[in-house]
Order: C-alpha cells, then structure tokens, then sequence
C-alpha cells in the first residue's frame, strides 16, 4: 500500500507543476501529507533537484509531441 | 549463431524499410499504436508481418510497478499478438502511471523489494493472458528514484530471474545512466546473465541541462553514439543467444541510407564480439 503512495506521490511531482512546486517549497511536509512512510519521505526529501526539474521538463515535451 | 538485425517501425521509414528489406532482419512495431487502430491499419500490420518478422513493443503497461497492470491492457496486448503472431513482445521496466496520474511516458520506479515483487506479478500475469512471456527493456532516467535500496543492475537481474521474461538490454538507456549516474556500464552487462539477454536497442541522444549539471537524454533522435556500439560489441562476446538488435529513431529522420549504415555497423560490432567469444571458447 504503502509502495504505491509512492508511485502515486512521484507520478504527481513529476507530471503536476502545482504539485512539484508544493513540494519542494516544503519536502517534509507534502511528503508526510501525502502518508508516506518515514522511510520514504527520508528517500524523497534528499531527491535530486535538478533532475526533478529536468525530468519535469521532458515529460512534459513527450506529453506535448515536442522533442 | 544467427543474431537478426532490425529497425523500428516508423511512418516516415515505411517507404525507406520496404525498399530495403533484404537489409532488415526484423522490424519492431509499437505495440500500443495499433490496440485501438482501424481495421485497415490492423490489417496493413499484418501484412507487414507476412512479408517480414516483426517483435511488438509496448510502452504503456507499466510492468514494473507495485500495481498491478490492468487486466484490459493486457488483452489489447494478447489480442494484437493474436493477430500479428510476432517472433516476440516487449516492454519496459518502467511505471507511467500512479494513482490516477498518468505520467506520459516512461518513469524508472523505485529499485527496490516491492517493484521487483509487482514487476514479477505483472509479468507472470502477462505471460498468462498473452500467451507469452514478455521481454523487459531497461529505462532511462534522469534521476535517480528516490526510494531505490539497490543498484539497477541488481534490480534488473533480481526481475529477470524470478521472471521467464529475458531481458531487452537499451544499450544507449545503459550509456546514459552510466554516464548521468557515475557507474561502469561493462560492469553492468557482466552482472547480467548473459543467457537471459534476448534482445538489444540502440539509438542516441544529447545533453540537457546547466554545464554544471548536464543529463545525457536518451531521445531517440541522434545517431548511435560510440561507446554503445563498444558495449555491443561486448554484449555480442558475452551473450549465450542469438540477439534480435534493433535501431529505435523517433524523428530527426536522416536518409534510410544513414540508419542502414548503422545497423551495417552494429551487426560488424556484434560479429566482433562473437569472434572474441569463440577465441575465448576455442
């Protein structure tokens, strides 16, 4: 249960501005919102930033057809 | 050993593949294209299916997730291979979506106990309603799932042996994680078995991102870069199976000619490895 709130929770970073920018004005707390196990919201406050933000950026190109 | 050698299906190669199919061992067509197509299209796949081996791929199941795939997509998946009666099928080890939320496109889940159980569900399950087991392709990243207890070549390995799915090794996948995640891509392809490695892609990509923190994109739209055709080679010496390689381009279409002469170059590579290996076995 627990592992798919995490999918759930990084689906949402990844594809939702509104849920990413929440997320990293306040790690701790959206993760913990979100009912992640301590462990998991240990793994996702230490997430790479500027990976996030490049993996933001490609998905939304692919969604959008733009390379 | 009889290593075939293919392209990746695409509308604006069609002509370019047709007129070139005593190069082409095999032509690997996107699975997910066709669930929902017209007949006719349905139709003109399987007429390209008679006139040349074809392998399925998918890219939207979401094999490797701790939820389960829908029982649906998997018969849209069983009912094209009825059709299509492909040499084979693959997809990704990848979750696209969550919770309701589609992603889009592929995203590497967390390396951990809980996606190499779900992954192993899914693909006993889609072995079941398909008829077949599905081979597994590594994914690209651009970061590096949060949640992950182990390194990709572990994770990898651990789903492909409690699995009978055979691994689709991306090659250019491999480089570019190797290259943004800082680990010996030769050290990964040594930890696979390699009588599991079925399969290989290869493309090419380009850099995104500050100078300071740059990613190498795996995007389908570049020429084959050369360091994946070294880690071919190196698969050609160690894997046990014939290998089916195929050429993915997505766009940036250069003349057939060009990606003709890629393959020429990878089915050389892979014919080096093989000798390497028969030295060694000799």
């Amino acid at each position: 249960m627990n592992d798919s709130r995490l999918e759930t929770f990084l689906a949402g970073i990844y594809v939702d501005p509104g849920a990413r920018a929440k997320f990293l004005a306040n790690p701790r707390g959206e993760a913990t919102r979100a009912g992640l196990t301590a462990q998991q919201v240990e793994d996702v406050i230490k997430i790479d930033r500027d990976g996030l933000e490049l993996l933001a950026d490609s998905l939304e190109r692919k969604r959008h057809g733009r390379k | 050993m009889r290593d075939r050698f293919g392209l990746g299906w695409r509308a604006k190669l069609a002509l370019g593949i047709l007129s070139n199919l005593d190069r082409i061992d095999i032509v690997e067509v996107i699975a997910d294209d066709y669930f929902r197509a017209p007949h006719r299209e349905r139709r003109a796949l399987r007429t390209l299916g008679a006139q040349t081996p074809v392998t399925l791929h998918g890219v939207s199941l979401g094999m490797a997730s701790s939820v389960l795939v829908e029982t649906k997509r998997l018969d849209e998946m069983a009912r094209l291979c009825d059709e299509v009666s492909p040499v084979s099928w693959s997809e990704h080890l990848a979750f696209v979506r969550g919770g309701g939320i589609e992603i889009g496109h592929l995203a590497a889940p967390p390396r951990s106990a809980a996606t190499v159980d779900g992954a192993i569900a899914n693909l006993r399950r889609a072995r079941k309603i398909v008829g077949v087991a599905p081979q597994v392709e590594n994914v690209a990243t651009l970061i590096d799932p949060p949640g992950s207890d182990r390194d990709e070549a572990t994770w990898v390995s651990e789903i492909i042996l409690h699995s009978d799915s055979d691994l689709l090794l991306d090659l250019h996948n491999l480089h570019a994680n190797s290259i943004n995640f800082n680990f010996d891509p030769v050290d990964y392809i040594t930890r696979i078995p390699p009588e599991r490695i079925g399969a290989i892609h290869l493309a090419g990509g380009k850099w995104i991102g500050r100078p300071d923190a740059r990613r190498l994109l795996d995007d389908h739209l570049h020429d084959v870069p050369d360091p994946v055709y070294q880690l071919l080679e190196k698969v050609g010496a160690c894997a046990t199976r014939p290998l089916t390689v195929i050429l993915e381009r997505d766009g940036n279409f250069p003349p057939i000619e060009w990606l003709l002469e890629q393959l020429d170059r990878a089915r050389r590579a892979v014919a080096r490895g093989r000798t390497r290996r028969s030295a060694v076995a000799a």
